[in-house]
């Protein structure tokens, strides 16, 4: 103990000699102080991509314990959770991290929404973040699916079975998805490749590159110096200290939140038709379940989620924008059609999903 | 026919060449993630003796999963895959109720309410002549 106390001052020494470091190269000299603040922000931007980060590195962990096949998966998945030294701990934090990086994502679309920050020259950087918003949905589903116990089997079933309404191509699709014309082996690899592999590839260039256009594009949304009011700035120490101390507070609420709440587990699959009762769809996904049981799913389970995401798509081209003088705060005037307008996505998609709950 | 200057001509080219390569490409990866790799499913069960089966009774067979029907009119079999989007029907008092959307069969897996569309698939039951008895999932 009193060695490791000795250290510190060397360690303190060595971190110094390495700044500026890598970490204030990210980050510009100075920000605009009125901005820069978590009541305009929410820190939602940031915090998602500490989420990813934690993602990651939990994620990397379970993979050292996880088996990708149908007969061992959903063991594995119980071996990680209660027999590995920390792995309940190391399971819990991966799910939760996940579900708040959604919660995250849906936070900081509504935030860009209702500041209007998607007006131009920010279009393509708001459709960069929605084709993040799908992927991070995608990646959410696989894992999901990869517990493969009796919990996913009918999300497993349903979710695939919609890609067949499609018209024309839609069996060649399912068949693309699941590696033959029932659920089995192969699907639960495949599921595993995308999950692991090719959806979170795309998602961490998707990311640097939505991260690298903020700064492109002029940092975040404020009105031009000749028409603000509050000209102060603030540095990057001290947004780095804002930063730390989200992803601080970020910790503590996952680290308190896997500790009383477990992810879900149930009992592995026996064979992919047999009866389970445990038929809800995952959370982010009730809102498709509940209108699914309107009738045709190609409708309901297709057409219904893509036309809400055209909607989203077309906010920064078909509503009027706010004026310059109105960026950098929340509500400006002028873009309340493209607010009310995702208020009532919205409040949509949250009743139906409380009447799934 | 009018003149097309050599640079945009020879862009025009390149532009071609490389999108077919590229749509060639994009099959090849098509192609090799459809190969299917999973077994096929089995479609052709041997459910045992018809004499274990006697006249007047159901017997839910939950592996398959069906109901074997033997009336007078002799063997017949209704899938309990619902025709929503597949998942697998429970037993009721009256009828079948699928967990995932609730939509209601009869008994003769006609559907009372929705949102399936179609009756729930009736399949094919065999007598071999040594009193076997074969189900047919096609």
């Amino acid at each position: 103990m009193i060695r490791c106390v000795a250290w510190l001052p060397s360690l303190l020494a060595l971190i110094n000699l390495m700044r500026p470091s890598f970490f204030h190269h990210l980050h510009p000299p100075t920000i605009p102080a009125p901005q820069a603040q978590w009541r305009y922000t929410l820190g939602a931007g940031g915090i998602a991509v500490f989420l990813v980060l934690v993602l990651i590195i939990t994620g990397a962990l379970e993979m050292f314990y996880y088996t990708p096949t149908p007969d061992q998966a959903a063991h594995s998945v119980q071996t990680i959770t209660y027999h590995v030294t920390m792995g309940g701990v190391i399971r819990n934090v991966h799910y939760w991290a996940a579900q708040f990086l959604m919660i995250l994502m849906t936070v900081h679309l509504i935030r860009i929404v209702f500041t209007g920050a998607y007006k131009p020259p920010r279009r393509f950087n708001y459709l960069l973040g929605l084709a993040l918003f799908v992927i991070v949905v995608l990646i959410n589903f696989t894992g999901y699916i990869l517990r493969w116990d009796q919990g996913i089997q009918w999300a497993l079933v349903v979710g695939t079975n919609l890609l067949k309404t499609i018209p024309l191509m839609g069996d060649y699709l399912y068949e693309i998805l699941i590696g033959g014309s029932q659920p089995g082996s192969a699907t639960l690899i495949r599921f595993y490749a995308w999950h692991i592999f090719g959806l979170t590839l795309l998602a961490v260039i998707l990311m640097g590159w939505h991260i690298f256009q903020v700064r492109r594009d002029g940092g975040i949304a404020v009105p031009p110096p000749s028409l603000r009011t509050d000209l102060q700035r603030i540095t990057r120490y001290e947004l780095v200290r804002r930063e730390v101390l989200a992803m601080l507070l970020t910790s503590t609420v996952l680290i308190v939140v896997a500790g009383f709440a477990p992810a879900p587990i149930a009992a592995p699959i026996e064979e992919i038709t047999a009866f389970s009762s445990d038929s809800r769809a995952p959370w982010f996904f009730l809102w498709v379940q509940q209108m699914l049981k309107w009738g045709d799913p190609f409708l309901w389970g297709v057409l219904a989620p893509l036309a809400t995401l055209t909607v989203l798509v077309l906010i920064p081209y078909i509503f009027p924008h706010p004026h310059e003088s109105e960026l950098g705060r929340w509500f400006p005037k002028s873009n309340w059609l493209a607010r009310l307008i995702l208020t009532m996505i919205a409040v949509l998609v949250l009743g139906l999903t409380l009447l799934g709950v | 026919m009018p003149e097309i200057p050599r640079r945009d001509f020879l862009k025009l080219i390149t532009t071609t060449l490389l999108t077919a390569c590229g749509l060639l490409g994009l099959d090849t990866v098509i192609r090799f993630l459809h190969s299917p790799t999973n077994s096929p499913p089995q479609t052709v069960f041997d459910i045992g003796a018809a004499l274990e089966y006697p006249v007047g009774t159901r017997t839910l067979l939950p592996q398959i999963p069906v109901v074997l029907i033997h009336d007078e009119n002799g063997f017949s079999a209704l899938s309990l895959i619902c025709s929503h989007l597949g998942c697998t029907v429970e037993k009721k008092a009256d009828g079948f109720i699928c967990p995932c959307h609730g939509s209601h069969f009869g008994e003769n897996g006609k559907v009372l309410r929705g949102p399936a569309g179609k009756e729930l698939r009736s399949l094919r039951v065999e007598t071999t002549p040594d009193g076997q008895l074969h189900l047919f999932l096609n």
